[in-house]
């Protein structure tokens, strides 16, 4: 039919009338994204998410878990597999493992360094992954288009314009050359193009539960008073630094009651939140179907399992306009929220036009407190 | 660019951006930058403190002349676009009036 990435809505039903258009649902892919996540830890501990829908998965030691890279490689597309069937169903639970199979869209990519290990995913077909061994790295490389350079697209554009077609044509070009048209893209490019950048993947570290909690001077059943003091618990266990760009997954609220009883009860999110609201209602629902037997003198909450914050991932992904543009309002407010609960005051900026016709520099534009 | 939504602009909550930062820089016979360093502010800066490195100006790409606000604080400036060793773009001016040097980004 001819439709293509990047055409207006307009231009793809002119050349497809029977075109049927689904609304973007960045809330489900960020469910996902989190799913797939979870499932690849399991795998490996380290864990970089570049972007929604991009993960770079360490493999250095795993030999003597797993065994051979192939096995590796087949231990993380059954990881991915169950995140798409996810995906495709729009349901929390995977199939029973002795019906995982590849993954028809997922694509994986195994080599030395990120760059290299995304060029060949990018190059890879569902199922099958795509390795490039050491020795081969420098004749894939050449052969590569400028696209897969992670640069700008206006340097992708005047690249094209220069005539230079792919990475080969790039590392031709004196270094020099292209830092004084490029800059620091410029060299950047030169390096990849030369194989001269290897970066490993770098895995973030789960922060360890994070537990707060109040004591009661006089013991208390009242039901609305320890609603308010979950509430409390919740904010001040949010605030916490080692909370910082992870939102919360699973955690547990715990009471100690008169005469050495006990109360607890443990609630796992089904979209991981950073949101104070959304972290205390299931806690306050669950408080008022079973409320504690007795009055408590100890209230806690510990927030146990996180996921990583990808709402900001998503919120400056490279298509965050044309995927999730129905959420980004949503996302910034959510976290110009948390930045002001963490520091006190916002963090965020809009740059105003103060004087754009200045020749001066420093009188064209200003920053001022950005207050959704 | 983002400009603010219905927010009435306070002009006690702006802050410029883009401020020159002084710097000292080393300048050829022909006036043209060779090396950039940050300069050293005595106010804060410790005798045991290394002093900023000078960067190597690789290449000058254009230079041009600003005079302004001649009817209140005269502005007079030479500005120099450079690329630094390493690939940095940087915009130097001199203010012609004290003679003292400025860095700005492009």
């Amino acid at each position: 039919m001819g439709v293509r990435i990047g055409m207006t809505v307009s231009q793809a039903i002119g050349l497809c009338p029977t075109l049927v258009l689904t609304e973007p649902d960045p809330v489900h892919y960020d469910a996902v994204f989190s799913r797939l996540l979870l499932d690849l830890e399991r795998v490996s501990p380290v864990i970089e998410a570049a972007e929604l829908g991009r993960v770079f998965v360490g493999v250095q030691g795993l030999e003597r878990l797993y065994g051979g890279r192939e096995r590796q490689l087949a231990l993380i597309a059954r990881a991915t597999g169950n995140a798409e069937r996810v995906a495709r169903a729009g349901v929390a639970e995977a199939p029973p493992a002795a019906n995982r199979a590849w993954p028809r869209t997922v694509r994986l990519g195994c080599a030395r360094g990120k760059f290299l290990a995304w060029v060949a995913a990018s190059r890879a077909k569902p199922g099958a992954p795509r390795t490039i061994d050491d020795a081969d790295r420098a004749a894939f490389l050449a052969q590569q288009p400028v696209a897969v350079l992670p640069v700008s697209p206006d340097m992708q554009r005047r690249l094209v314009q220069l005539g230079l077609r792919t990475l080969a044509d790039v590392a031709r070009i004196p270094e020099p050359a292209l830092v004084s048209q490029f800059g620091r893209e410029g060299r950047d490019a030169w390096q990849l193009a030369h194989d001269r950048i290897v970066e490993p993947v770098i895995g973030r570290e789960r922060p360890q539960p994070i537990m707060v909690g109040v004591d009661f001077p006089l013991p208390s059943a009242d039901g609305l008073l320890l609603a308010h003091a979950l509430r409390k618990l919740v904010e001040r266990a949010l605030g916490h630094p080692r909370r910082t760009g992870w939102r919360v997954l699973g955690m547990r609220a715990r009471a100690l009651l008169e005469h050495g009883a006990s109360w607890m009860t443990e609630v796992t999110l089904k979209d991981p939140s950073a949101d104070a609201a959304r972290i205390t209602a299931p806690l306050v629902t669950r408080l008022e179907n079973t409320p504690p037997g007795g009055a408590v003198e100890r209230l806690v909450v510990e927030f146990v399992d996180f996921v990583p914050g990808t709402a900001s991932l998503q919120l400056f992904a490279r298509d965050a306009t044309s995927t999730a543009r129905a959420d980004q309002r949503n996302a910034l407010h959510t976290a110009v929220r948390e930045i002001k609960q963490r520091f006190k005051r916002s963090r965020l900026f809009h740059i105003v036009e103060v004087q754009p016709w200045s020749r001066l520099p420093e009188r064209r534009y200003a920053l001022i407190d950005f207050e959704p | 660019m983002v400009t603010p939504a219905r927010a009435t602009v306070r002009v006690d909550r702006l802050r410029a951006l883009n401020v020159p930062r002084p710097v000292t820089v080393q300048t050829s016979a022909q006036d043209l930058p060779l090396a950039v360093a940050e300069a050293v502010d005595q106010s804060t800066h410790h005798e045991a403190s290394a002093p900023p490195t000078a960067q190597r100006v690789d290449t000058v790409l254009e230079s041009w002349r600003i005079d302004d606000e001649w009817w209140r604080e005269p502005i007079t400036r030479r500005y120099v676009e450079v690329v630094l060793e390493g690939g940095t773009h940087l915009v130097l001016f001199e203010d012609l009036i004290t003679g003292a040097w400025f860095a700005q980004t492009p």
